[in-house]
């Protein structure tokens, strides 16, 4: 490897020849092929039988994710002008192809179902716009008094009215919302325009996604420029090293866009994590340069050059392998997103390696070393290192149950850890999408839907009074929550029906007594209307039903809630032969979400287990493996435990967090080992061990983690404050990192004599006695 | 356009037939077409199945009978499937009077109570299915403005394609094409375009016999490829001109049953 490695590095025109051939191949790919995947349903995995059920459901009653206009009026809705605009903005909507006519809903075109002394009269509120007086009051008059649309389409204070638009399955694109967005706010003054609903949440996330990376790249790429200009004190050395991130995210992506993968939401943080990571190789290759420098001055650049192979290309592939498993593991997901962001971005770290050690060499040997790097503050960082080491080593029980305590108390916060599946809450709290949310929530039922699915054996189960007082009861039930607005189900219609067929009275406004009637009235009620919707709710043989929940959140505590209490129903329903079920996008989410959290535990355990192993291989100790681990494992269950005790839910976003410290994190304990058994070798000294170790894989330790806590606090100007969080949290991870490699892992280091035979346990204090060095540490 | 006019059209035709199909104008082939003679009365057992996107059905039973009134047409229908709704009855009052809306009510067992029905328009659906009242042929030939624009063989039968384009605005089709057989004048098929001049539904003539000496239609399908659900019509028993009582069509005759 060396000697191939070698050899590359005096053929620098080959070299960049084909890392700029590939690099145009991969931008090309990049160019022609890449696309963004909006469509949130293809986030998830549509093997799981949740996922399976809740799309056949979806199908059985026409389920789709609607978007709401709200048309707000201070003035009150019931004018011509704000009548006029609602009826043009449904034509307009009812003209879209992503649309289909039926699908949409606003006080233009909603049936009124109401009763006479004749009998049953189903029409619309209004045919054309009433501009009369008389005409207006009576239109308002006739709202208030139908529980179907008072409340669901218009506000009880009739300030504000819905427009309903429930659009196709994966006709949601860029255009679509743009047009959406143009159509709304050509209707503003004085009516306000509010466009809210899971679509438009979804493309607004979509939209800002790319947006948020475009402007965090070049933040990131600007600081990773002044970081590598502050250590490594050389032009040619920085724009080496980043010419080796940017490539590596190049073909990074032209290897996405060559396999035909779109860009999903994570997937647009590679760039950010790739260029963090990416610079750790230069950093540690250039170190060793300025080292070597100032140790063999006699050097030319070809024996430089030698030397940097000999010594680097084993550290660099280690962490670079660390790392890249860290990712990898992220293959345990059964979310395909996430799956491709921890196999590109380890692929990405590979290329980042293979780069760093062909290009930097061969640029060195092509451009000449880097300026004279002169050994900064070297005396200055050798004193308080040695000081450090000395205070680790003499508070060793201090450090041990402090850490202890540490794990115990954070650890308690674990359990608090919640899993936010909210799309909605991955914007500002003061954002439009917020804002318009939160006011739709107030005036109406909700802008999240939970559809509860159930199902019976028999045909016509759902023409039994019986069965539909149930589930009556359990909607009446579920609005009693806070979280739920209203409820929606076939019980509405005949309520509705029954009462108006009984003159409004009020004690009518139940269940019909007899499944004749209840069939009697649905038969009328298809006679008298247009009953598409009513099969929104129900399916021909009567088998199946849809209930509603309109929710005011789309968070996960707010979902559960509500499926709480449809869970207490479950017994009751089974009695009656009927199984419950949910369904919707809603739903799909939540399901979503642990899955996220279930594949966070097995990639977690899983790239433990493969790091403790190799660091064991490396080592040759399998004591070593779990020493190393150490930091990490301290590092995971910190982490954990600051989200629980801080709040900070797991996300789509959040999730990857473990992954990265890990692959990130257990790159100290690998130098540090390294060094420190290398230091055990030469000097068979423990006192010495420790600090030429601390002294040595101290500074570059430090260097790394800056480095990579600096890149990830980039994250803090993104627009998404999961995408913020995660930020905050690496750069705390590696810091966690960082302190417990140095501290606690040192601890047990020496507390188990790794490295030292065991008959210097008792003369740990005597420094000076010269133990045997181990003939395999000196070997390598 | 006055009744008087249509009159006088029907009186037109009616001198200068018989006409080859070529020579009559587009309306006056849809006047055919409408006043082609169905006997004074009819009995019939009709089937109407329902089938959605899925392929599930519902199926009716219906037991019906209907009679001329001079331009008037009344019509009583009896459910006698499926059980829960069995005896619900409903009639039918349409109105030679152009503009007129069509009188309904409906019986329900359950509430033993006739009540009447009114809705907005004859581009209302027919009790949930696929045909709205206008499809089920009561639309005036002087609503729309038709034009000929082809011809074609439908199983064989020759016809002629008539184009119609509703007079009124704000009406459910943007246009229809009729396939008029020649010399039988019925439609054997139908194409219905929406508002966005999008195909919205066929109509198809799978069966139609002569009766009586009348030709009737007896097995019709109607598609509707937006909603992805079709509605199967299939009358039996049929018999014309037997001479129905007009007391059958009252508000009694409906919670009694025939």
């Amino acid at each position: 490897m060396q000697r191939f490695l070698t050899s590359i590095a005096k053929h620098p025109i080959p070299v960049f020849a084909l890392v700029a051939l590939i690099s145009v191949l991969a931008f090309m790919q990049m160019k022609e092929n890449t696309r963004m995947e909006t469509d949130l349903d293809e986030y998830m995995p549509k093997d799981h039988p949740a996922f399976i059920y809740s799309d056949e459901a979806e199908e059985w009653f026409d389920i789709k994710d609607g978007i709401i206009i709200a048309v707000e009026n201070v003035e009150g809705i019931y004018n011509p002008g704000t009548l006029g605009k609602v009826k043009d903005l449904t034509k307009k909507l009812q003209a879209m192809d992503a649309i289909e006519r039926g699908d949409v809903t606003s006080l233009s075109n909603a049936d009124n179902i109401t009763g006479s002394e004749d009998g049953l009269d189903v029409r619309a509120f209004f045919r054309k716009v009433p501009q009369e007086v008389d005409k207006l009051e009576d239109l308002e008059a006739r709202v208030n008094a139908n529980a179907m649309i008072q409340d669901r389409l218009v506000s009880s204070d009739g300030k504000v009215t819905l427009i309903v638009a429930r659009i196709n399955d994966g006709a949601f694109s860029q255009e679509f919302y743009k047009e959406i967005v143009d159509l709304s706010s050509g209707y503003e003054g004085p009516e306000k325009i509010h466009v809210a609903g899971r679509p438009i949440v979804e493309g607004t996330m979509a939209l800002l996604g790319p947006k948020d990376m475009k402007k965090m790249v070049p933040i990131v790429l600007l600081l990773i420029v002044i970081v590598l200009m502050f250590v490594l004190r050389s032009l040619k050395g920085t724009l080496l090293t980043l010419m080796v991130v940017a490539l590596s995210t190049l073909w990074t992506f032209g290897l996405m866009a060559a396999f035909g993968i779109p860009i999903y939401a994570v997937t647009t943080m590679i760039p950010v994590m790739l260029i963090a990571i990416g610079v750790a190789d230069g950093i540690h290759i250039y170190n060793h340069l300025k080292l070597a420098r100032v140790q063999h001055p006699e050097f030319s650049k070809q024996e430089a050059v030698v030397d940097l192979i000999h010594n680097m290309w084993k550290p660099v592939t280690m962490t670079s392998v660390t790392t890249g498993i860290g990712f990898i593991s992220l293959l345990t997901s059964q979310v395909y997103p996430i799956k491709y962001f921890g196999l590109f971005t380890a692929f990405g770290v590979m290329v980042a390696m293979i780069l760093s050690l062909v290009l930097i060499p061969t640029g060195t040997l092509a451009f000449g070393m880097p300026a004279a790097l002169r050994a900064r503050g070297k005396s200055s960082f050798a004193g308080a290192s040695s000081k450090f080491a000395e205070a680790v080593l003499k508070h060793r029980r201090a450090i041990f149950i402090s850490t202890l305590i540490l794990i115990a108390l954070l650890g308690s916060g674990i359990t608090k850890v919640w899993i936010n599946s909210s799309f909605l809450e991955k914007f500002e709290k003061d954002s439009d999408i917020v804002l318009t949310d939160a006011f739709i929530n107030e005036h109406f039922g909700g802008t999240s839907t939970l559809n509860v699915i159930l199902e019976s054996e028999i045909d016509d189960a759902f023409k039994d009074p019986a069965l539909l007082a149930l589930v009556d009861e359990m909607q009446v039930r579920s609005e009693e929550l806070a979280e739920v607005g209203n409820s929606f189900g076939l019980t509405d219609y005949l309520k509705q029906i029954n009462k108006v067929m009984n003159a409004d009275d009020p004690a009518y406004d139940a269940i019909p007594e007899s499944q004749d009637l209840v069939a009697q009235y649905l038969l009328l009620y298809e006679m008298s209307g247009d009953p598409e919707t009513l099969w929104e709710t129900v399916d021909y043989g009567f088998k199946r039903s849809n209930v509603m929940l309109q929710l005011k959140g789309d968070d996960s505590k707010t979902i559960n809630k509500a499926i709480d209490i449809v869970e207490s129903y479950r017994s009751q329903f089974k009695n009656l032969g009927v199984d419950v079920n949910y369904a919707g996008s809603g739903y799909k989410s939540l399901i979503f979400t642990d899955l996220i959290l279930k594949g966070q535990i097995s990639s977690l355990i899983l790239s433990l287990v493969i790091v403790i192993v190799l660091l064991s291989l490396m080592f040759k100790r399998l004591i070593a493996g779990f020493i190393g681990a150490i930091p990490i494992v301290i590092t995971a269950i910190v982490n954990f435990g600051v989200m629980g005790l801080l709040g900070i839910p797991l996300s789509t976003t959040t999730a990857l967090i473990s992954s990265i410290a890990i692959g990130v994190g257990i790159d100290y304990a690998v130098h540090f080992i390294d060094r420190y058994r290398i230091n055990a070798a030469l000097t068979g000294d423990l006192h010495a061990t420790v600090k030429e170790t601390m002294h040595h894989s101290g500074s570059a330790i430090l260097f790394n983690a800056m480095v990579v806590m600096a890149g990830f606090l980039v994250l803090l100007f993104s627009a998404f404050p999961p995408n913020r969080a995660l930020g905050a949290l690496v750069s705390f991870n590696m810091f966690t990192s960082l302190v417990g490699t140095v501290t606690i892992m040192l601890v047990v280091m020496v507390q188990t004599r790794l490295y030292f035979k065991k008959s210097n346990a008792d003369r740990l204090s005597s420094a000076g006695t010269i133990s045997t060095p181990q003939k395999e540490a000196a070997n390598d | 356009m006055t009744k008087f006019n249509i009159l006088a059209i029907g009186l037109l035709v009616v001198l200068t037939t018989p006409l080859a199909a070529e020579e009559l104008t587009a309306l006056e082939l849809v006047e055919k077409v409408y006043n082609r003679p169905d006997g004074e009365d009819m009995q019939s057992d009709l089937k109407m199945s329902l089938v959605n996107s899925r392929g599930d059905a519902r199926v009716r039973e219906i037991r019906q009978l209907s009679k001329d009134f001079g331009t008037d047409e009344k019509k009583i229908m009896f459910f006698q499937a499926p059980a829960d709704v069995r005896n619900t009855s409903f009639m039918n009052w349409t109105y030679g009077e152009a503009g007129k809306s069509d009188d309904q009510w409906i019986f329900l067992p359950a509430l033993k109570k006739v009540k009447r029905i009114s809705s907005d328009s004859k581009g209302d659906y027919f009790m949930g299915s696929d045909f709205t009242y206008d499809d089920l042929g009561d639309r005036h030939p002087a609503s729309d403005t038709h034009k000929v624009t082809g011809r074609e063989e439908i199983d064989g039968e020759p016809c002629t394609i008539v184009e119609s384009v509703s007079i009124e605005e704000d009406y459910i089709y943007s246009k229809t094409l009729s396939w008029i057989a020649d010399e039988k004048w019925i439609v054997l098929k139908k194409e219905f375009y929406d508002e966005d001049d999008e195909l919205l539904k066929i109509l198809t003539v799978e069966e139609h016999s002569e009766i009586d000496g009348y030709w009737t239609v007896t097995h019709s399908e109607m598609q509707n490829l937006q909603r992805d659900h079709t509605t199967i019509m299939i009358l039996e028993n049929i018999k014309l001109d037997q001479g129905v009582p007009d007391n059958k069509f009252t508000e009694r005759i409906m919670a009694r049953g025939l």
